[in-house]
């Protein structure tokens, strides 16, 4: 299953079927039913003074920079010896745009941006409320600065684990249910939540007049899995890791585009279909999910590759789907039923699928942990290429014949 | 009661109400088997109604298991379904109005489907987290078998409540609020769980409150179909009773009926409908209040010995039809079938009952 607000929008079909409206409206509505006059929010907000993409020349606290290359939710701007990050709703253009300055600790604020957070770097401390986040410290090897999470159950990362076990990390909650009390008390230097941009900024005003920073990561926006996991970089210019991300997002990107090249060059293209049913509805992923990117640079036929929804999932009929269902090569993704009488005793008709009948059913859920929590959903957002692999070797074993399996199994 | 009695306030001369009554029922037949029809050829995938026939009747394309697999795995369990649920539904709203002699009263009056809702909100929400979740899964039930288990225990833990309250109770108005109250309490409970529930979670439980005919095929089609005939079974032995207690309950009893036996008659046949329906297919609202009071505009009569089977019959029809427009014709999306029924059914009630007196239903 997902992990603690699982990143909700375009995951499409990956997780239980979860369409993104509907589920960030879920979101929202446990995130935000608190949430006081958020309307003011909307407030008209000068556009980004011109000069942000201009920085003056050499930086004096720059550590290195990066360059945002997939990722269409954030910028990232190096003014003077501060950064701007600004984070948008790639969806809706005229919707606001969030900012955040990180300014190096004890600097003063820099003028000319009267509603952006301002942000002390580098962290020393950080909060991720949901395990993603938890992902992102880790790949760039700040795991120890991880001092609280969402919730425990959800936490793959085996450092963090050990620091949980010994008492170096606190579990703050999420929505409603979000303890402020804690947060305030322990006074973090940064809380990083899931959200809508533009929407989430008056969810934390407790936070935010206590003077603890809340920032959003809308990493689901994406449409692709390289965009997706290209977020870290927005932790790296808090950290001033910005050398690190260079070195291990690029070898990331670069593995993946290899790979990628074998699957589309592939001669054969398997039908895929993705997901579970509940009863009518089967939720499938659309032409923008990140998840029918993966399909397509793993040399996959993807029924509704091109299929755009309002959403990033399509609702689709049972039947809908069950012609495509019944005469597809393999059945990725079938979420919490993770063995095959599983699937026949929710229900029989799946016997009748040609994967089903010749085992080629696939789960997302090998690294799944003793608290049932799926590691797919944290450090494989940070390694598509391994997410990549797993689907070339499980739709092409001959493209990679040496591969072991490391996110995906198969179903039996 | 003599078996011929009119309905007091009756404005259709005697000697015209049974050949009307008779066409009503055959009209209503005819509209149950036209709806059925094409409820079975119509779907997300275009196959020709003939196509569609012939792989009924067993004279189809052997080669094409594509159509054969989506007339007899998805179709056909799925018109069966929306038959039973129709009919059940309707027949326990009608039974509901009758004993509570109120006209808002349906199926969910005795706090059943929220009893149902409590069942699956404690496989749903709590598993994992609560130990009975888990320690019914050790019984080897699983999957949707779980669900239907769930909700069935929590329909028949309320309906244990309001027999055993209704042996006590002499008051049918007691009854209901009994009922309502019971619906309050698990309500709030669910939304407790709910609260602290995790998104998917929640999403998964919100997808079972919109109902759905789909998804109930081979056993469980069987187990379903097998307890909506053993309720309308029970319905129908009840006609009598209902008949002498729409005169009120002390008439009725001085007309030699056993009152609390025929309560705790109908309190069972009501239970085994709206219990096994809401267990299978979710809570499907609507039907059952207004097919009762569309078949009493529609057949002109108080006898319950033709409101109950012409109940059964609009109600198989209305949902029949309510399925054929949750498909949107041409269109790959389903609409969840709790929001068809109230979306259309509610206007076309309106309509009825804005364009003729209806007799009231006590």
């Amino acid at each position: 299953m997902p992990q603690i607000l699982p990143s909700p929008g375009r995951a499409g079909g990956l997780a239980f079927p979860f369409p993104t409206r509907r589920s960030s409206w879920l979101l929202s509505l446990l995130l935000a039913s608190h949430l006081v006059g958020w309307g003011q929010a909307r407030v008209a907000l000068p556009s980004a003074p011109a000069r942000t993409t201009r920085p003056t020349p050499a930086p004096p606290a720059a550590v290195g920079r990066t360059t945002v290359q997939y990722a269409r939710g954030f910028r990232l701007d190096y003014v003077g010896n501060y950064k701007v990050i600004s984070v948008q709703n790639p969806f809706e253009p005229q919707a606001k745009v969030v900012r955040y300055l990180l300014v190096p600790r004890g600097a003063a604020r820099p003028a000319g941006y009267p509603d952006a957070q301002v942000i002390e770097t580098p962290l020393r401390s950080l909060v991720g409320l949901s395990s993603m986040h938890v992902a992102l410290a880790d790949f760039l090897g700040a795991s120890d600065l991880v001092v609280g999470v969402g919730s425990f159950k959800y936490v793959s990362a085996a450092r963090v684990r050990q620091r949980i076990a010994a008492g170096q990390v606190y579990e703050v909650g999420q929505g409603k249910e979000l303890n402020n009390e804690l947060l305030v008390a322990h006074h973090p230097d940064l809380v990083m939540t899931t959200g809508w941009p533009g929407e989430g900024v008056d969810h934390f005003q407790t936070l935010r007049a206590a003077g603890v920073p809340v920032l959003i990561n809308s990493e689901w926006v994406e449409t692709t899995p390289l965009a997706r996991a290209e977020w870290v970089k927005v932790l790296a210019a808090l950290l001033n890791k910005e050398s690190v991300v260079n070195q291990k997002f690029d070898a990331v990107a670069r593995e993946y585009q290899r790979l990628a090249a074998l699957g589309r060059g592939a001669a054969k293209k398997p039908s895929v279909v993705v997901g579970i049913p509940f009863k009518d509805v089967w939720y499938v992923p659309d032409t923008d999910s990140y998840m029918a990117q993966f399909l397509r640079d793993a040399g996959a036929t993807y029924h509704w590759d091109r299929t755009k929804a309002a959403s990033g999932s399509l609702a689709l009929s049972f039947e809908a789907v069950a012609p495509v269902a019944l005469g597809a090569d393999y059945w990725l993704q079938t979420g919490t039923l993770a063995t095959k009488a599983a699937l026949l005793a929710q229900d029989t008709r799946y016997a009748a699928f040609a994967p089903v009948k010749h085992n080629r059913i696939f789960n997302n859920n090998l690294r799944t942990n003793a608290q049932g929590s799926n590691d797919y959903w944290e450090s494989g957002a940070m390694h598509p290429d391994v997410i990549l692999a797993d689907l070339l070797y499980i739709l092409h074993p001959e493209l990679l014949p040496t591969w072991t399996l490391r996110y995906y199994q198969p179903v039996r | 009661m003599s078996p011929a009695s009119p309905a007091p306030s009756s404005p259709v001369p005697v000697g015209a109400r049974r050949p009307r009554l008779a066409t009503g029922l055959l009209l209503l037949t005819l509209l149950v088997l036209v709806a059925f029809v094409l409820d079975v050829a119509l779907g997300p995938v275009r196959i020709p109604v003939l196509t569609v026939a012939r792989h009924l009747l067993g004279f189809g394309d052997a080669a094409d298991t594509t159509t054969a697999f989506i007339v007899h795995q998805i179709r056909l369990p799925k018109a069966l379904t929306a038959l039973a649920v129709g009919s059940g539904l309707a027949v326990s709203g009608l039974q509901m109005q009758t004993l509570f002699r109120n006209p808002l009263a349906g199926p969910s009056a005795l706090g059943l489907t929220a009893g149902a809702g409590l069942g699956v909100a404690l496989v749903m929400l709590t598993s994992g987290s609560m130990a009975s979740a888990s320690a019914i899964r050790q019984l080897g039930f699983s999957g949707s078998w779980l669900l239907v288990l769930a909700a069935t225990a929590g329909a028949a833990l309320v309906m244990a409540l309001v027999l055993a309250l209704a042996a006590r109770v002499r008051d049918n108005v007691v009854l209901l609020i009994v009922g309502l109250m019971v619906a309050s309490v698990t309500g709030a409970i669910v939304s407790l769980w709910q609260y602290f529930s995790a998104p998917e979670q929640i999403q998964e439980y919100l997808l079972w409150t919109f109902g759905a005919l789909g998804g109930v095929t081979g056993p469980h089609l069987a187990v379903l179909a097998t307890v909506v005939g053993l309720g309308l079974g029970l319905a129908l032995a009840s006609a009598k009773p209902l008949n002498a207690l729409l005169l009120g309950e002390n008439y009725a009893r001085s007309l030699g009926l056993r009152v609390r036996r025929s309560r705790t008659l109908i309190i069972l046949s009501t239970s085994l409908l709206a219990g096994s329906i809401t267990a299978f297919c979710g809570p499907i609202g609507f039907v059952g209040i207004a097919v009762p009071h569309l078949t009493r505009a529609l057949l002109g009569t108080a006898d319950h010995r033709l409101l109950l089977p012409g109940a059964c019959l609009l109600g198989a029809a209305l949902v029949l039809a309510c399925d054929c427009l949750a498909q949107l014709p041409g269109s790959q999306l389903t609409l969840p079938i709790n929001v068809v029924t109230s979306l259309l059914g509610a206007p076309v009630v309106l309509w009825v009952v804005l364009r003729r007196p209806v007799r009231s239903a006590a």
